[in-house]
Parts: C-alpha cells; structure tokens; sequence
C-alpha cells in the first residue's frame, strides 16, 4: 500500500553547541502510521520533536510538512498543523476553567468561538472529561490534568500530534484512555508521533517503531519488526516488552506484542 | 542546568583557599585605602587583585563585569570633568568643551574605589563556590536555614528559568505568539506567568516536604557532605592581612603623615 508523506525529514542535523552535533543527518519520511520514537535519554528523541514542532531550528538539513518546508512558518503558524502534548500538564494550563483551558488553542489559531467550543466539547469526551468542564484544572489529579493537555491538543485539530511520555503518571486506566484516544486519532487520519519510554504501551498502539541511538536512526520498521530484534534494542539500551520477552523465553519463534496477540494466537493453535 | 554562579573550578590556588580568605582580603582591600587616606593603596589594591585573577585564570570573566561599569565610570569622567562645581584649571578641550582638572581628579578617585571594589570581589566570586562559602559560614556558627536559603537560590532560579523556557515552549505550541511588539508580548504574560508561579508553589511544598524528611530541622549538631574548603596557607594568608590591617592603623594613629 503506498503512503502518504505527510512529513519528510531530510538530511537533518542539529547541534546545541558547536562541535557537539546532537542529531546526526535524520532522513525519514514520516505517513499516518502511528509511530513510537524510542531510545535511551539522550538519543536525540525530544531534540528532534521540538525541530518538528519550530521549536528549534536545524544547524542543516529540512524538514518537509505536506511538501512545504517548515521552516518558511512561524512557530504559531505551524501550530495549526502539528499539535505536541508536553510532558508536564503544568507546564500548560493557566486558566481556571477546563473548558477555557482547552478552547485556548483552538481560539489561538484563529477557530470562532463557537468552533472551538464544538471542537473543545468532542475532545474533553474524548479524553473521558465530559461534565468537568467547569472544573479549575489543578483541582484534578495529575492524570486527568494530562489528560486535559491532551484535550487541548486534540481540540486544534491539527493534522500531526506529538505526545512527549503520555503515559508518565497514568494508571491501568488513564493509560487504557490514551491508547484509545490515540487510536480514534488513527481513524481520523490524524498522525500520531509519540517519545516514550514505555515499551508495552507502544507494542499496544503503535504501528511503526523507530529506534534513535546517539543522534541517528538505529532501526526503523514495523513494531512487531522492531522489537523482535533483541540485540539491536540492547544496543540502543531498550528492553523489549514484556509479552515479547516471556514468549521469547518460553521457545516461540512468532514474535507477540501483546497478550491480545498470544492469546487468539494460542486460541488458534488448540483449537 | 545552566548555573547562574560566576565560579568555574580551574583548579588554580586561589580555588583551593578558604572563601574566608577571600572575604578577608575584600575587607582589607576596601578599608585599608579608607584608614591610610591615600589612593596609592587602592590603586595597589587593583594591581593585586588584577595579579591574583590571572594568576587564577578567570581575568576574562571579568571583562563583561568591567565593561558594563566602564560604561557608567566613562559617563561620570564626562560629567565631573566638565561640570564639577570649583571646575577652574582647563587640561584639554574637545571642540567647544573643555574638561577641567578639578572635576577629572575627583572622577578618577571614583574610578579608582569603583575598580577597586568590583575586583576585589570578583576575587571572591570568581573562585570561591557560592555553596562553599555559605558552608563554612555554617560550620562558624552560622544558621544552617539560612544558609539553606542563600545556596537554594543558586539552585531554584535557573530552575525556574527552565520551566519557563518549557512553558514558553508549551504555549508556543498552542499558536500563541511571543515575539513582536508590546502589546503581543503584554498578552502573552498570563499564559506564560501563571504556570510558573503554579509550579513554583507546588515545588516548594514538595521541596519543603522532602527537607523534612530527611531532617533539616532536626536540633542534632549537623555533619557536613563536603570537606572544608580550606588549606594549609590560609591560616598564614589570614594572619598576613590582620598584620596588615593592624599595621595600616598603627601608621594612620601613630601619625606619621
């Protein structure tokens, strides 16, 4: 099946200090398969998202948004068309109201008034907030506060998100949220792009893995692909998912992302 | 985390004084010139305290301090050279104006305390570490709080300089403009000011609970992680500048002038 570009990363490189290069010559494409970006701290993993999002420009190199490069758009202007959740809700939310909170983006780029309330109501469901709207964020728990920042991104309708850790501080259940969040993005058509460190989250969800190890790209391919490659991954310092390492351990050759997987897979097997 | 602290550890023999050696010839550097009444010693002062940065490898750091007080020192020259009040013997002249001898000599004993001081404490601040200096201020009786206090702001305020960085990074995110005239920066206060005081407040409740625990205000006599900074020459070097200082007010009593 071919894919549609949506972000093309060309030769990139980028260095904080000189002489210190930080990504290495990125070239990649980037299409609406949800694709996790793992590696050790360091790797590059948060400097390369914030290139995505304007938020630093690249030393060389371009990257490509629908064809236009992005770095002929400002920073808010490039804000209608990707979204990132930072990692901290904190960092964040200033109104007093969830609603207000989450409609601040959408009015930011340029939605009436009444779109974005339409749009900021779809999202607070989505996230499973309807009836705290009038709630003041930091009267929530951590994980509903994340979850308000993912509703505020999800609000600006944008076509790329970026997720910076979703799942720092959620539980069983917050996580269960965000993987169908992430997949109701999926059939919108929105990308998905997500740093994180949680392996089984991202075995759960994401289709495409792309390793990153000391600024440059280790491996890249298909979740399953990735994480069946047990010596690359220690390489890069990463462990496998859990479901993948104990199927492993226990003699098959198939690879299983998760015990969803396993189990229709043993279903089958004995009938 | 970028530190706001001027230190930078050279490994040179002024960073393995004690910070109360310093402190002492800062003291001396500024009340000797006072009790002997003559510039000579400030002017003294400054070739010592210039030798002594060298010798520690820092006398670049404080080319960015001296140039900014440049600026302000070269506005008084200007100014008292050509309108101090008793302004009657004209030295030179520059087109119409003339500056007078009066009003330079009076500009340059300015100039000379001003360097004086700044050098001297950029002797104390370019090699000393700000948490080794309030340390042994705790170890001579000192209160450990407050010392708490003086070090925590070397740590919180580059802290909150990152969390706002993050939140100006956050908010940009969110298609809000930071950059332009006044009145876009004006809006964009809130957005940016209310998480950072948000944060702040949670961090320091957290911050005040994980002091706690681990006992800060316990009323057992303190041990202290880090050895004294000191060395075998700072009792010599301390009893040096006493001499010194006792020896200026000998000569200033006794009356030899």
């Amino acid at each position: 099946m071919e894919q549609k570009n949506i972000l093309e990363i060309k030769d990139l490189h980028f260095s904080y200090n000189k002489g210190d290069e930080i990504l290495k010559g990125l070239n990649f494409s980037l299409d609406d398969r949800t694709t996790a970006i793992i590696g050790q701290n360091g790797a590059g993993k948060t400097t390369f998202v914030k290139l995505l999002k304007g938020l630093l420009r690249p030393t060389c190199g371009s990257i490509l948004f629908e064809g236009k490069d992005i770095s002929t758009m400002t920073v808010a202007q490039l804000a209608r068309h990707i979204g990132m959740v930072f990692q901290n809700p904190n960092d964040q939310i200033f109104k007093n109201r969830v609603l207000d909170e989450v409609m601040y983006g959408p009015l930011k780029i340029g939605m009436s008034e009444t779109v974005a309330k339409e749009k900021s109501m779809a999202a607070l469901e989505l996230v499973g907030l309807s009836g705290f709207e009038d709630k003041n964020p930091y009267d929530l728990g951590l994980s509903s506060r994340k979850l308000v920042a993912i509703a505020s991104i999800i609000a600006m309708d944008t076509k790329v998100i970026i997720f910076d850790e979703p799942t720092i501080a959620q539980d069983f259940y917050g996580k269960e949220r965000i993987k169908s969040v992430i997949r109701k993005l999926r059939s919108e058509g929105v990308t998905v792009i997500t740093i994180i460190h949680d392996m089984d989250f991202v075995a759960d969800v994401f289709e495409r893995v792309i390793v990153f190890a000391k600024g440059g790209v280790l491996l890249d391919g298909s979740a399953k692909d990735v994480f069946a490659d047990e010596a690359i991954l220690k390489e890069a310092y990463l462990e496998q998912p859990n479901v993948t390492k104990l199927c492993q351990n226990l003699g098959y050759e198939e690879v299983f992302l998760n015990t969803d997987e396993f189990v229709t897979y043993w279903r089958k097997k004995t009938g | 985390m970028k530190s706001i602290s001027l230190y930078e550890e050279k490994g040179s023999l002024l960073n393995k004084l004690a910070p109360e050696s310093k402190i002492l010839y800062i003291i001396i550097a500024l009340l000797l010139p006072v009790i002997m009444g003559s510039r000579w010693v400030s002017i003294g002062f400054i070739a010592v305290s210039f030798f002594l940065l060298l010798i520690s490898k820092v006398l670049r750091k404080t080319v960015p301090i001296l140039s900014i007080s440049g600026f302000v020192l070269l506005t008084v020259v200007i100014i008292q050279g050509i309108f101090r009040a008793g302004n009657v013997t004209p030295v030179f002249a520059v087109g119409p104006v003339s500056f007078y001898k009066e009003g330079l000599m009076f500009a340059f004993e300015i100039v000379v305390n001003v360097l004086n001081i700044l050098l001297s404490f950029c002797v104390l601040i370019l090699t000393a570490k700000p948490s080794d200096i309030v340390e042994n201020f705790v170890r001579k009786g000192f209160s450990p709080r407050f010392g708490y206090v003086f070090i925590s702001v070397f740590q919180i305020v580059p802290q909150m300089t990152e969390t706002m960085s993050t939140i100006t990074d956050a908010q940009r995110s969110r298609g809000m403009e930071t950059e332009g005239n006044l009145l876009v920066r004006i809006k964009a206060f809130g957005p940016l000011i209310s998480p950072v005081v948000m944060s702040s407040l949670i961090n320091t409740r957290e911050r005040a609970l994980a002091l706690e625990v681990r006992g800060f205000n316990a009323r057992n006599k303190k041990t202290f992680l880090n050895d004294e900074k000191k060395c075998g020459a700072d009792k010599y070097i301390q009893l040096g500048m006493l001499a010194m200082l006792i020896a200026g007010i000998v000569w200033r009593v006794a009356g030899w002038r």
